[in-house]
């Protein structure tokens, strides 16, 4: 489900340079299966900005019940007669913001965690025995576990995804700035008289943001595959529309053999905005790095 | 080799005990203490003080994790709320279920992995490659209830080849049981090698097309050694050592996955727990089920990487 999709990197970063990251975005967007994940991120952005006016909120009960996908319910409806297609566009919302929000506090606490760990080496030991350990146990149950104590949000959720995301994070930016770290203008700036601070923040940070922003699509990907398994487990936000709530009702009400809508819409949902975000991650990966063209 | 085992094995307690020790502090800290949601609201302070008393919950939190630690040592993992009843026996029922659908779908995904890997190795950017690479990107978009559900909608409910749910038919005896039990495994080992099987055969692809231009293949080449030769005995031998890494590492969302796999199947393993437990919100139970995957996954992380050190004579010098 979530073998890296990189593997750690020992090449050392072309140029730390705004010029060669200017290229790396444009060569990025060249490509036709980066732009077209890119498309497909952009829309469904949109459908959650403009969820409302696409889509009344689902809720109630009406007549059409179990109706097959049709001109007035695109997606069908489910036992409740509620629209299926009005439920995975504000499930959209849902899936976004805590896929956005839980990867960058991922992001945050990963890369601070990762660049000390690659520029002070006592810090490095700890994080190393922490990153390890959680890579090792199963974070499914843990996020399970604990989002059934803390009543479930989507502010709660955002949290336990994001906290439990950080060490993929931290791996990968520690071993980029292990490399960058051993770079003669890295001692420069130490034989300047650059303070600790000032060099893990001003020299090697810039040297990692292209991968900060890998990183930052692909823990998205898996924060959203995260959300919704939770979702569909029933410890989603009561509040919210969620994918895996869809897939959640089909199975509760038994209609999965029946409504093949209920369950094959949310999944597609799933499947296009994972996919679309690891793509763009990948090709955005190989843009910075022409040596993996090749591949 | 002994010292590369016992440092393995203090790993494995390590991680086994940090797990232990943050689960017990942060349920206990977060907000919704749920060892409070035991008492009920009508009773007397009296009674209620009676009853935290009779759980140990009125004392200091040092001196109540010193005794959960004490009590998980001799396999003792408190009471279920719900269907009073100790958590041990509970999951002693249902383990053996997630080992036997996680395990099986693990060999299955190497077993099928490898020959489809090493084929696109050699057949580098043919057809079947390209294949390969695109599956095993769209691998990491698969949601584990959508696959399962598409499987049990179409192979159990429509064609009716398997059955759409829990594990054995009670009334087989015998060789029939047997049968039984392999057939309601087919559908939810499929769900999670149908996830696994392409990131996992596309990692061996690639070292299976480093380890292929290495010296020694060549040197294997010019002595005359077959292709099939140079491929499976001498190129896959290590190839599959980081690909066996990864698969370590993949144990536990192996085991997440698991737990997906056995709601929707109503398979009758910890997953399946877990999902009724959140229902019920018996906390107990979900500190329970979680040590014993994680210690699941921790055991057989550590045998993968002994594993490793046997398939691996440098590890052992």
């Amino acid at each position: 489900m979530s073998a890296p999709v990189l593997t750690e990197q020992t090449v050392p970063p072309t140029e730390p340079q705004v010029g060669a990251t200017r290229a790396a975005w444009r060569d990025w967007l060249r490509q036709p299966s980066a732009l077209l994940s890119v498309a497909v991120l952009a829309v469904m952005v949109l459908l959650a900005l403009f969820a409302p006016l696409i889509a009344d909120e689902p809720g109630g009960t009406s007549a059409d019940v179990l109706q097959p996908p049709s001109g007035a319910h695109w997606f069908g409806t489910d036992d409740l007669g509620q629209d299926i297609f009005a439920q995975v566009v504000w499930g959209t919302r849902t899936s976004l913001v805590i896929g956005v929000a839980a990867s960058l506090i991922a992001l945050v606490l990963g890369t601070a965690i990762g660049l000390v760990s690659a520029y002070v080496r006592g810090v490095d030991a700890v994080g190393t025995v922490i990153t390890d350990v959680m890579l090792a146990l199963p974070t499914l149950p843990l996020m399970i576990m604990l989002a059934a104590v803390v009543s479930p949000s989507v502010v709660t959720l955002t949290v336990i995804i994001g906290v439990f995301a950080w060490p993929e994070v931290a791996r990968l930016i520690r071993s980029q700035g292990l490399v960058v770290t051993a770079m003669p203008y890295i001692d420069g700036a130490r034989v300047l008289g650059a303070s600790g601070w000032r060099i893990v923040s001003r020299e090697i940070l810039p040297a990692v943001v292209p991968l900060m922003v890998v990183s930052v699509l692909l823990t998205a990907s898996r924060a959203v595959i995260s959300e919704a398994g939770l979702s569909f487990l029933g410890l989603g936000d009561p509040d919210s529309w969620s994918w895996g709530r869809i897939l959640l009702n089909a199975q509760r009400s038994g209609v999965v053999a029946i409504a093949w809508w209920q369950t094959l819409f949310p999944s597609l949902a799933i499947l296009f905005l994972v996919l679309s975000a690891t793509v763009a991650g990948m090709r955005f990966n190989d843009s910075r790095d022409p040596r993996r063209n090749g591949g | 080799m002994a010292r590369f085992v016992l440092s393995r094995a203090v790993k494995a307690v390590l991680t086994v005990w940090i797990a232990i020790t943050a689960t017990f502090f942060l349920l206990r800290l977060l907000p919704g203490d749920p060892t409070t949601l035991m008492v009920e609201g009508d009773m007397t302070p009296e009674m209620q003080a009676a009853l935290l008393k009779t759980y140990g919950l009125d004392r200091p939190l040092w001196e109540q994790y010193v005794s959960y630690l004490r009590e998980l040592t001799q396999g003792n993992f408190g009471i279920s709320f719900r269907q009073i009843q100790p958590v041990t026996d509970i999951l002693v029922d249902r383990l053996p279920w997630t080992l036997l659908l996680a395990g099986t779908a693990f060999l299955v995904t190497i077993a099928i992995g490898i020959p489809i890997g090493v084929y696109a190795a050699v057949h580098r950017g043919r057809w079947p490659d390209k294949i390969l690479q695109a599956a095993g990107i769209g691998g990491h978009a698969l949601f584990v209830p959508s696959v399962a559900m598409l499987l049990l909608v179409y192979l159990g409910a429509r064609l009716g080849w398997f059955p759409i749910g829990g594990a054995i038919d009670p009334d087989t005896r015998g060789l029939a049981a047997y049968a039984s039990l392999a057939h309601h495994l087919v559908l939810p080992v499929a769900s999670l090698v149908l996830v696994q099987l392409g990131p996992y055969a596309l990692t061996l692809r690639t070292n299976m097309i480093e380890v292929l231009g290495e010296d020694y293949i060549r040197a294997a080449r010019a002595r005359g050694l077959s292709t099939r030769r140079r491929v499976w005995k001498h190129g896959l031998r290590n190839a599959i050592l980081p690909a066996l890494t990864l698969m370590g590492l993949q144990l536990g969302t192996l085991v997440g996955g698991a737990v997906l796999t056995e709601t929707v199947f109503a398979y009758p393993g910890v997953g399946r727990l877990i999902f009724e437990a959140v229902g019920q919100r018996d906390y107990p139970v979900l500190q329970g089920a979680f040590i014993m995957l994680a210690v699941t996954v921790v055991v057989a992380n550590t045998l993968t990487d002994l594993l490793y050190a046997v398939l691996n004579p440098r590890i052992r010098l």
